[in-house]
């Protein structure tokens, strides 16, 4: 009776472990969020952008990870911004299927012409920093294709909570040069370095300005 | 430190009181202090050298105990050969001995044939008719040189009856040896019959003293090792250590294939079996896959128990003929299962990864070709190929893994002794170094409190 008792026991604590040891995939997951600028000059790059997006973002994602497409246009921080989003089945074959399928939502957002007159970029980070966390994904990315110019529509007021970027990595992929840069550089240099400070004031895992289209697949490889 | 001084003006005459106070004072209590010192170095040195010692004795008990299970182990090693050797025996001689009577009784009977012919070729030929004889006496008769006409028509009838006789005695002759040469012509087949019959059982005979003498042999090695000798001792310590060596090898190249399996079915497993979960941090489709490959393995270990070539489980090796038989067929139906499942995941793999492959280039934006169809057909064949082969392989791991099991006791303890005798060395030097330390120290005190020393020697001397 007693030894009896002793194995009920032992295979309880034995259940009580196996299930402890169960974890959700989530932390092991990459929620990755593109925001994609509309406005002013960055809007003839749309469709540089998505072939970047689709030939260095997608094929790195593996099942269970999520991708979220986001315009910044005047007043960003609205759901109509979410162009198309992808959570991977675990299934390889459906994710297979998923990414052609998605690769279609960014060929329609490549060759739709609209555009925006001001460039709510803080706007689009907030959204997607809700929507990265909203995923509990281990790892959380935030790709900018963007100038990095803020212009912001009057009446529009953007302020980041302290933990606003918290646990994300933000990378401004292809910035390029508007007029005012190419003048004077150092214009250019205090925009990024503004931007730096900014995003890390507001608990950002790390900053990337000069992450070059082609390293895309390493630095996500990294942060995994 | 300028505190301690006696005169803070003066450093020097400050220190030299203290010192000569401090030599004073030590003098005094010197025989005090070299006691305390004395019993200091007793108590650790003496504790530490105890130690090692009892450390020393400690390895000695388990270096008996350790030659005890290894001597006891092979002695039963030694037995199971033996008695399994003898079980060879008895099925060698139902086997090989079991027509042997048949043999036998068609041997007499050809032998019995040979005889009877043998003996009928035996017959004494008749002689032609005593004439000679006769006409001998005839031609002794009186007369018979004078040309007595009687009796020379009588020995011409003589002579020509004679030659008549000898034809025909001659005749006969050749007649019954004909039938002779027929008779021994006839024995020729029956001589073949015998010669291989002879071989036969010269065959079986040889196959029989084969395996008695792998018997002799083991009987030698049992004698040897109960014997427990040193040299005995060390040959079989050395055969478990190659053993030992040996068997982690073959498992390390076994594990590099289980690895290799296990990359081959986890990526196909996680379309069978896909889910959002993980234990200990691994893929639910990942254990899947790990399963399947321990189940290989442990099946391996069931069909190489039914066959007897290991000896894990004394329950499987206890089981009837019927039941063990029952067994390897299950485990052999198991192994082709798994090896089958693995074949199929193995071409799933290959079309998940040309799928994958082709994902990427429609996002991309390149065009695939179809340049690379004949090489996916080799590459599904060979990986089909290794999925069904790699289960077959891993079911081999129950030998070395029973040799390593084995062998193991023995190497592990043997590391242990090691081990602890370090230690029992270690802490024998560290009980020398604080012994000479301590009488180093006895030394320096008597150095420093030599003037007082000096001087009392003297005083003592003049009283």
């Amino acid at each position: 009776m007693k030894k009896r008792k002793t194995i009920y026991s032992l295979l309880l604590i034995s259940g009580v472990l196996l299930i402890s040891a169960c974890s959700d995939n989530k932390e092991y997951e990459t929620a990755i969020c593109t925001l994609a600028d509309i406005s002013g000059t960055y809007a003839k790059e749309k469709k540089g952008m998505v072939k970047i997006i689709k030939a260095g973002i997608v094929p790195k994602l593996v099942p269970g990870d999520s991708l979220i497409l986001m315009s910044i246009d005047s007043n960003s921080f609205n759901e109509e911004n979410i162009k198309g989003k992808l959570k991977l089945d675990y299934r390889p074959s459906q994710a297979n299927q998923q990414k052609l399928k998605f690769a279609q939502t960014l060929n329609d957002f490549a060759n739709n012409e609209s555009s925006a007159k001001y460039t709510d970029i803080s706007g689009a980070m907030m959204l997607c920093s809700s929507h990265l966390k909203s995923t509990s994904a281990g790892t959380q990315i935030m790709f900018i294709f963007s100038d990095m110019k803020e212009e912001l529509k009057p009446g529009i007021k953007r302020s980041f909570n302290n933990d606003e970027f918290e646990n994300i990595d933000i990378v401004a992929m292809n910035v390029i040069k508007l007029n005012e840069d190419s003048a004077n550089p150092q214009v250019f240099r205090s925009r990024i370095k503004k931007w730096k400070k900014r995003v890390l004031k507001h608990s950002a895992k790390s900053w990337n300005s000069s992450l070059d289209p082609t390293e895309i697949s390493d630095y996500i490889d990294d942060k995994r | 430190m300028s505190s301690f001084y006696i005169w803070p003006d003066m450093p020097f005459l400050s220190i030299a009181v203290l010192v000569a106070a401090s030599m004073i004072f030590l003098y005094l209590a010197r025989t005090p202090l070299h006691l305390a010192l004395d019993n200091l170095n007793d108590g650790i040195a003496g504790g530490l050298e105890k130690t090692a010692d009892w450390i020393k004795s400690v390895v000695l008990k388990m270096q008996e105990k350790n030659r005890k299970v290894l001597l006891e182990s092979n002695i039963a090693e030694s037995e199971q050969k033996i008695a399994q050797e003898f079980k060879r025996v008895e099925a060698s001689y139902t086997k090989h001995l079991a027509d042997y009577p048949a043999l036998h009784l068609k041997l007499d009977e050809n032998i019995t044939s040979i005889d009877a012919d043998f003996k009928e070729c035996g017959q004494v030929v008749p002689e032609a008719p005593g004439w000679n004889d006769a006409v001998e006496s005839i031609a002794s008769i009186k007369g018979s040189a004078s040309g007595d006409r009687v009796i020379e028509k009588m020995l011409k009838e003589l002579h020509k009856s004679a030659i008549d006789g000898e034809k025909t005695a001659i005749a006969e002759m050749q007649k019954i040896s004909s039938k002779r040469h027929k008779i021994l012509s006839s024995m020729a087949p029956a001589w073949k019959k015998i010669l291989k019959a002879m071989s036969e059982v010269d065959t079986k005979i040889s196959l029989v003293l084969e395996t008695s003498g792998k018997i002799e042999k083991y009987m030698q090695e049992y004698e040897k090792v109960r014997s427990g000798g040193d040299d005995t001792i060390d040959m079989l310590s050395s055969k478990a250590t190659k053993l030992f060596i040996f068997s982690i090898i073959v498992i390390t190249v076994a594990g590099f294939g289980a690895f290799v399996n296990f990359q081959l079915i986890a990526l196909p497993m996680s379309e069978l079996v896909p889910a959002g979960t993980r234990v200990l941090g691994m893929h639910v489709s990942d254990i899947s896959a790990l399963v399947i490959v321990t189940l290989e393995v442990v099946l391996g270990i069931f069909l190489m128990e039914a066959l007897g070539v290991t000896n894990i489980f004394p329950q499987i090796a206890g089981l009837t003929l019927g039941k063990r038989r029952m067994l390897l067929y299950a485990a052999l139906l198991g192994i082709f299962f798994l090896a089958s499942v693995e074949a199929a995941l193995a071409i799933l793999r290959e079309h998940i990864t040309a799928t994958n492959a082709a994902t990427t280039q429609a996002l991309a934006g390149s065009v695939s070709t179809t340049a690379g169809v004949e090489g996916s057909k080799i590459t599904v064949i060979g990986q089909a190929t290794l999925g069904f082969t790699l289960p077959w392989i891993l079911a081999m791991v129950a030998v070395p893994l029973e040799m390593l099991i084995e062998s193991s006791q023995h190497v592990l303890s043997k590391l242990i002794i090691l081990l602890v005798k370090l230690i029992g060395y270690l802490v024998g030097i560290i009980g020398h170094l604080l012994n000479t330390l301590m009488k180093t120290i006895i030394h320096i005190y008597d150095a420093y409190i030599i003037i007082p020393t000096q001087i009392g020697t003297l005083f003592k001397s003049k009283a």
